[in-house]
């Protein structure tokens, strides 16, 4: 989708509208997606394949419970970051166990070395901190309070290993299941501990950094973005009875700070057409329009008896983080001669001029 | 800022960020020794500061300190970070203690002369361990400071990113408000 040539928009209009954008967004800036880590991100949808580090390999469980969350990584990344893989010749080692670098208290730690591997290390179960006994919680037929979900802190990983940074939640921390890629791991029972998949945090960032999967795929609700829809008539001048046709575009508004999702294409979405007479200004709504041959492109054909005006609308969805947009209006004008069909028609008609 | 710029901040830091690694890990008697200990008024004045809260290698952040006006810096337990190409994932901690008193003015420094873009302050009660139902104590740009919270005992968690894009860390300390 997005390319480093894309066409931008008249950076103006783009200012009004993220204005605009901000406004509507309630003022919730310090809510949003996960912040990136510098260094950038692997390639799309490349594949990282790891494998247990020599002389230090995971027990079994853990080993368990970080396929799991690599498989959840990848079912739930919502963007074409990075998939992981096991393979027992890849070039990036997991291990477990005294050797870990990090640091005094850290359960599990990660260095990304873009764009071609990551090491990833995890503590031993029953390792001794100042503050306590580490039990994971997959060492255990029945997992006690307290322990930590091996799974949810290696998705943790892997989120850190896709360019991910530590969420910043709200003061009270009542968004924690906002983001698995956390500023500190819960234990059983405290809710989130055992999350299995990213949160709409994560995905945002992972959209920014990655592009989308498709045009008609959702954006993560933890995003804020602005939109832009056009509209152009097949043909802006037609006789009485003739029909022309609305094509309207649906786009992210190409700002630097959406990173790839600037300037995408936005299929699969509602968009309305609605019409008023020339010189009036109370809209009208004419239907839904079908999707157009393009991506991002809604299409409906109209046949006007008289002059009108069209403009597209776009209203905000709910369930995932674009704002709504209104075309400008384009105009039809309708001639009150008919269009010569024929040469009978030419002798019985008035053609046009 | 661009990827090599970063990378050249980083390496910029390197031997100071070695400097105070080596520093702290002469004191350490490994990675599990108490990373938490009160402040004490040596003879002759000085601050004797807890053990180091960073392991020997130099792809940590740098110390954090906390002081109320006038009263000795206590360098914080360092928790979750991430730094350079790398990172690390710790609980809710405990918190090095330190002894304020009510409405007191804290402040938190950082070493290495790393600067500071935001940073957050959050407190749960002590002995919480999930954060859940944590209260602000404050947040902002720098520098990082923010009134002491009521009296009791508290885990105070600073959430700092750093400036230059060289990452974030989460310090804590084990606040007790007289």
């Amino acid at each position: 989708m997005t390319t480093l040539s894309r066409p931008r928009l008249l950076a103006g209009a783009t200012a009004v509208l993220l204005v605009a954008s901000s406004v509507l967004a309630g003022g919730a800036a310090a809510h949003g997606p996960d912040p990136a880590l510098s260094g950038g991100g692997f390639g799309q949808n490349q594949v990282l394949r790891f494998r247990w580090r020599a002389g230090s390999e995971p027990a079994a469980v853990i080993k368990t419970a970080i396929k799991a969350a690599a498989s959840d990584a990848n079912d739930t990344r919502a963007s074409k970051a990075a998939t992981f893989a096991y393979d027992s010749s890849g070039p990036s080692p997991i291990g477990y166990g005294a050797g870990a670098t990090c640091g005094v208290n850290g359960l599990a730690c990660f260095t990304r070395d873009v764009p071609d591997s990551f090491t990833m290390w995890f503590r031993e179960q029953g390792h001794v901190f100042d503050w306590g006994t580490l039990k994971w919680c997959e060492a255990y037929t029945t997992p006690p309070n307290g322990c930590y979900d091996a799974e949810n802190v290696a998705l943790d990983e892997f989120g850190h290993v896709e360019g991910l940074g530590h969420h910043n939640n709200y003061d009270t921390d009542s968004d924690y299941g906002d983001a698995v890629v956390q500023t500190y791991s819960r234990t059983k029972p405290s809710s989130g501990y055992n999350k299995h998949v990213f949160g709409r945090c994560d995905v945002a960032r992972l959209q920014i950094i990655y592009d989308m999967l498709n045009t008609s795929a959702k954006y993560s609700t933890c995003l804020d973005m602005s939109t832009v829809l056009t509209i152009a008539a097949s043909s802006t001048q037609i006789v009485v009875g003739g029909s022309t046709t609305l094509t309207a575009t649906l786009r992210v508004v190409d700002s630097d700070s959406y990173g790839r999702l600037g300037g995408n294409a936005v299929s699969g979405r509602t968009v309305t057409l609605q019409r008023r007479a020339a010189g009036t200004t109370t809209w009208y709504a004419v239907g839904t329009m079908s999707t157009g041959a393009a991506a991002g492109t809604y299409v409906l054909a109209q046949q006007p008896g008289a002059d009108t005006e069209y403009r597209a609308v776009f209203a905000a969805p709910s369930n995932e983080g674009i704002n709504g947009d209104s075309s400008p209006a384009v105009r039809v004008s309708v001639t009150g001669c008919t269009a010569v069909v024929g040469v009978m028609a030419a002798a019985i008609l008035a053609p046009c001029a | 800022m661009s990827r090599w710029s970063v990378h050249r901040s980083v390496l910029l830091m390197l031997p100071a960020a070695l400097l105070a690694s080596a520093c702290a890990s002469a004191g350490s008697s490994g990675s599990t020794a108490p990373s938490a200990a009160v402040a004490t008024h040596p003879p002759g004045g000085g601050v004797v500061t807890p053990s180091p809260a960073r392991s020997a290698a130099a792809t940590e952040p740098p110390a954090a300190t906390l002081a109320a006006e006038g009263g000795d810096p206590v360098t914080g337990q360092l928790g979750s970070f991430t730094w350079g190409d790398g990172g690390s994932d710790s609980p809710w901690l405990p918190g090095s203690p330190i002894s304020v008193g009510s409405g007191e003015r804290l402040t938190v420094a950082l070493a290495d002369g790393v600067a500071v873009a935001t940073w957050s302050a959050k407190r749960v009660p002590a002995g919480t361990t999930d954060g859940s139902g944590a209260v602000g104590l404050g947040t902002g740009g720098p520098p990082i400071a923010f009134d002491a919270p009521g009296t009791g005992p508290w885990s105070v968690q600073v959430t700092v990113d750093f400036d230059g894009g060289l990452g974030s860390a989460s310090y804590y300390w084990l606040v007790s408000v007289r």
